[in-house]
């Protein structure tokens, strides 16, 4: 027995794709000069040795390493962000695109001997009890390649260790994933504590049974559907946005 | 030493069927899994806050076992299967393992008693051996997961299940990463060391108490591959590179079979055909009444060759039609009486063919795991079955394979998924048939990429 199955399916991710590969739509949006160029590719491909081997041209050329980071680095990244954002990448390309960059920016640090300035700062864990930590590694990797510092708590993280996290770093906005439900309960929990410190900061949530109707239950949580949506909100609060309007771009439900 | 699966339980695909196994099980109050029927397996979380205390805990699981067992009466049904995926606080606290499985076993032998209606209590403790910041397989911890397989067997759960986490290290690095090799040695290799290890006491501690060791699921790395994966239009990784991952993990789910589990296995383990095809012990699946846990590409098809069907996992919580386990229980056991008629009105293959095709071409996931392609994946994997190395890499190229062979007018695939399997099928194509070659370059690639690797301590390398 066997069927046509034309009726019974629409596979829309192949009656959605560009006629273009992704190849080529990359090459599009190159910067045209050498060797930015080359480093732009190199870091679309994954290439960390070939990402090394155009700074290098470029420093001997007698670019400014650290300029470097946010006027080729940054921009070789973005056009691999963008294309994720479009559809038209998976996300392991986003991950060893951002490993080459990461690469490529430390490379340019011990060349010039100076950082430079993060877009801002953010403490990511995954939440007490919860060991799982692919979504937080993936929401982490995404918001270093938009250009975000990150300070990674790591997993299994104690509800007192985030506190005094938020207390020391100061970030812009504070990430929590978890699995399962009576791990997130902790989310409730950072969020009481911060408040009572008086801190009001946006926390995002999300990741396995977290939901946004637990996220809405108490004040600082705004609810994270996608990795992909934690460096949207971190650009988000840097256009100014509070809150409230937080929540209203990114509940969906 | 355990023996390894070399040949298969079953002599053609075509008679691999739901409701039988070639081994069915029987657990304490009656109910027998693979032997001609099959029965809802319900599953369940408590909510949020009902972890904070042991109380709390075990009121929870008291009431909602109470409701399921009250909703089969109330509908009619012959059994059900309860499934308790322990939360972190009960396997870190034996004692709160111990005391919810009594809870449950005592109202399920109330309604026995009553009312003769079969059921059985699996007891999943949760993986707890890491510690914050690595995988701590052997230690402390795992002394305290046994403990907790001790109390729940001590109170009466019929079936003891755990879904391992032995090389999710290696996964979560080579997964977002297109790592081929990576999969191999993560799911293949390094989870059937650690399942070897576990099975093995799991099934003493089975032995002792006269409960059965159920079995694993590659939970932790080809669901975590097939979540990421997502749906059609989802960006996140390949279908066609998850359901490699989900071909290596079915000689890994084996490795719990070779070291003493007897079934009926996982219900995530969408592995399982695979897996049942080679031992002939009942499995759990979960498809179509598990979307209130995920979606997936496979909801009918996974159906095929079920002996409990599941629905992964709900919030417990109130719903218009009675509470959130009363709701899936009865759509659950709605679905296995149809499976049940079909049988007995000799209609069995029939439905299950059905089944088949409404979901055979709708992924790259769902057309390697319809049985028939499952059976040529067995086959594969039994071939080499000796070799751990081998033959998780024998399943991974005939995945690709009988995706190759797939007629291109049915089973119709993005460029995206089409040129992640060609360059899976290259990255196979490279790989050493030698295991001691492919274990000792994994081995010394990986300890110089993932840091949190510890190969010494957690499988004795």
């Amino acid at each position: 027995m066997d069927v046509d199955p034309s009726k019974i399916l629409v596979r829309y991710n192949v009656a959605k794709e560009k006629a273009q590969t992704p190849e080529e739509m990359a090459a599009e949006l190159y910067p045209a000069e050498e060797p930015a160029k080359s480093i732009c590719a190199a870091i679309f491909d994954g290439e960390e040795d070939d990402v090394i081997e155009g700074l290098e041209k470029a420093i001997e050329g007698g670019a400014d390493p650290i300029a470097l980071i946010d006027d080729v680095l940054m921009v070789g990244m973005k056009i691999t962000t963008d294309l994720y954002d479009q559809g038209v990448i998976f996300l392991p390309n986003v991950m060893m695109s951002a490993d080459a960059m990461l690469e490529g920016i430390e490379f340019c640090k011990e060349q010039g001997g100076a950082a430079p300035e993060p877009k801002g700062k953010i403490v990511c864990h995954v939440a007490e009890g919860d060991v799982h930590d692919i979504g937080k590694t993936i929401v982490a990797a995404l918001l270093r390649a938009a250009g975000y510092e990150v300070v990674d708590l790591g997993r299994d993280v104690p509800v007192d260790e985030v506190i005094a996290a938020v207390k020391k770093e100061n970030p812009m906005m504070l990430t929590g994933t978890a699995l399962m439900t009576t791990t997130m309960y902790a989310f409730k929990e950072v969020n009481d504590r911060l408040l009572e410190s008086g801190i009001k900061l946006p926390f995002q949530c999300g990741g396995g049974a977290v939901n946004q109707d637990f996220v809405v239950q108490y004040e600082l949580g705004v609810y994270g559907e996608e990795a992909a949506d934690a460096p949207k909100m971190a650009d988000a609060i840097l256009s100014g946005k509070g809150l409230a309007q937080l929540k209203e771009q990114f509940h969906k439900h | 030493m355990v023996k390894r699966y070399t040949s298969l339980a079953y002599k053609a695909a075509d008679d691999m069927i739901f409701g039988k196994s070639v081994y069915p099980v029987k657990a304490e109050l009656g109910l027998e899994v693979g032997a001609g029927y099959v029965t809802a397996e319900v599953n369940y979380a408590p909510r949020p806050e009902a972890g904070v205390s042991k109380e709390k805990l075990v009121s929870e699981y008291r009431r909602l076992t109470t409701d399921i067992m009250a909703r089969a009466v109330q509908i009619g049904f012959p059994g059900v299967a309860l499934e308790t995926e322990h939360v972190e606080q009960m396997t870190n606290n034996p004692d709160r393992g111990g005391e919810v499985a009594h809870v449950q076993k005592t109202i399920m032998e109330e309604y026995h008693e009553e009312y003769g209606i079969k059921s059985a209590l699996r007891h999943t403790p949760g993986d707890i051996r890491e510690n914050r910041d690595l995988l701590a397989l052997i230690g402390d911890k795992y002394d305290k997961l046994m403990e907790s397989f001790e109390q729940v067997a001590d109170n009466g759960a019929d079936f003891l299940s755990i879904e391992t986490m032995g090389g999710k290290e290696i996964l979560d690095y080579s997964i977002l990463r297109n790592d081929i090799p990576g999969l191999v040695y993560a799911i293949g290799c390094l989870g059937s060391i650690d399942m070897t290890m576990i099975w093995s006491d799991i099934r003493k501690i089975a032995d002792k108490k006269g409960r059965i060791a159920a079995g694993d699921t590659d939970c932790a790395q080809a669901n975590t591959a097939m979540f990421i994966a997502g749906g059609l239009l989802d960006k996140n990784l390949a279908h066609t590179i998850a359901i490699i991952a989900r071909a290596i993990s079915a000689p890994r789910t084996l490795a719990g079979y070779e070291a003493g589990a007897q079934g009926p296995g996982k219900d995530c383990g969408y592995e399982n055909t695979i897996v049942k095809a080679i031992t002939g012990c009942p499995i759990t699946q979960e498809g179509k009444t598990s979307t209130c846990a995920h979606a997936d590409v496979m909801g009918n098809l996974v159906m095929q060759c079920c002996d409990l069907w599941s629905n992964e996992s709900v919030e417990y919580h109130a719903e218009f039609g009675g509470t959130s386990v009363q709701c899936w229980s009865e759509s659950l056991n709605y679905d296995a009486a149809m499976l049940n008629v079909a049988t007995e009105t000799g209609n069995a293959k029939m439905l299950r063919d059905i089944l088949v095709l409404s979901d055979k071409y709708r992924d790259p996931q769902g057309y390697v795991l319809a049985y028939d392609n499952a059976y040529k994946v067995a086959e594969s994997i039994a071939k080499d079955g000796d070799d751990l190395y081998l033959r998780a890499k024998n399943a991974a190229i005939s995945c690709v394979d009988i995706l190759n062979a797939a007629d291109s007018s049915k089973l119709v695939m993005s460029k995206f998924e089409i040129n992640a399997l060609n360059n899976a099928k290259d990255a196979l194509s490279a790989m050493t048939d030698e295991a001691d070659t492919f274990m000792s370059d994994s081995l010394e690639k990986y300890k110089a990429e993932v840091a949190v690797f510890r190969p010494d301590d957690n499988y004795k390398f």
